[in-house]
């Protein structure tokens, strides 16, 4: 699992507002930076970094709540909670495939039919579940996600700026 | 489980005193579950303590280069307290997942030892069973349920273990600056 990238100028933000802004713009970027290769199933750790960056962010939108816009905050959380969702889905059939292939190995010959068709069923779901990322991936890049949490941590902080 | 609600918190006030703020909720709301979750059975209590110890998480995770180490050391005990009740939740729904698996193989098996059947047949013959094709998948998905089952419970004599520690360590007390 990917470290949370560190918020520059946090502890020192002169106020819980500005602090907001400062951790809501990298905890975005953190979450569009892990997005390539997340479609690939020969490689888990990809989804897993970018469901645990999207939490994390969830986190941040969640603490820093009073800080934002009641309206724009709320829509903005439910469509990082979307996110969240999709990601999660298919982090949770790798993880649940993970666990019956080690299972297949350690259990005895007798064993091996039934845990495979539990696997075969598993990976018929991370199928349907990766399909549902992509949607959510499109979905995101068509309604500007990114842009607009920017936008939301720059408008806190209008003085500094937040890079878009 | 929805988040309680955190009063009192000010935009433009200090970040530290805000962040105390919400560490306390979050740490009470925490807290609250304990009792609840002393029951070995009470699957529910176990998945929202594990929900709120995420959140407690998290707010120390972001908030450590304001609160410094004890939240620091909160962080990594409400992780391990996440980790293992999400473990414990894997088991909660693993096991009715692989025991509603085995119902529907046994329907599908029924269904072709009925349809291979002569209709007008007065019995049916131990052999008839042989056309079965779940018949080899039967073994592995009940030592599944039956690891899963047995896991659980020593997943959650860890969990216990854990709590009582980390309770009889001031784990609230030094969150809440009351011990060092």
């Amino acid at each position: 699992m990917a470290k949370a990238r560190e918020i520059p100028g946090f502890a020192e933000s002169s106020s819980y507002r500005e602090a907001a802004a400062r951790a809501v713009q990298v905890r975005t970027e953190e979450v569009f930076g892990f997005r390539e290769g997340v479609l690939d199933v020969s490689d888990i750790d990809r989804v897993h970094d970018m469901r645990v960056a999207t939490r994390r962010l969830r986190a941040a939108m969640e603490i820093f709540a009073p800080c934002f816009p009641k309206k724009e905050h709320g829509r903005l959380l439910k469509e990082v909670k979307a996110l969240a969702d999709a990601l999660g889905e298919r982090r949770d059939r790798d993880v649940a495939i993970v666990a019956m292939e080690t299972a297949a190995e350690q259990m005895t010959a007798a064993d091996r039919p039934g845990i495979a068709h539990l696997t075969a069923q598993l990976r018929e779901e991370q199928t349907r579940a990766n399909g549902v990322v992509e949607q959510a991936l499109e979905k995101v890049d068509a309604d500007g996600l990114r842009e607009r949490l920017l936008a939301l941590a720059a408008e806190v902080l209008p003085a500094e700026g937040v890079a878009s | 489980m929805k988040a309680r609600k955190v009063k009192g918190l000010d935009p433009d006030g200090a970040l530290e005193a805000n962040l105390r703020r919400i560490v306390a909720v979050r740490l009470d709301e925490l807290r609250s579950f304990g009792p609840a979750a002393l029951d070995p059975d009470a699957t529910e209590a176990h998945h929202d303590m594990r929900i709120a110890a995420k959140r407690l998480r998290y707010v120390l995770e972001l908030g450590e280069p304001v609160l410094g180490k004890p939240a620091r050391h909160g962080a990594k005990d409400a992780r391990t307290l996440q980790d293992l009740l999400g473990e414990i939740h894997d088991c909660d729904i693993g096991v009715p997942r692989v025991l509603n698996t085995i119902g529907k193989l046994r329907e599908e098996d029924l269904a072709t030892i009925r349809s291979a059947a002569d209709p007008k047949a007065s019995d049916l013959e131990p052999s008839s069973a042989r056309v079965a094709r779940n018949r080899r998948r039967y073994p592995g998905l009940e030592s599944m349920a039956t690891y899963l089952r047995a896991r659980r419970e020593v997943l959650y004599a860890e969990f216990l273990r854990t709590w009582t520690r980390m309770e009889r360590a001031g784990f609230g007390d030094r969150l809440n600056g009351k011990r060092a």
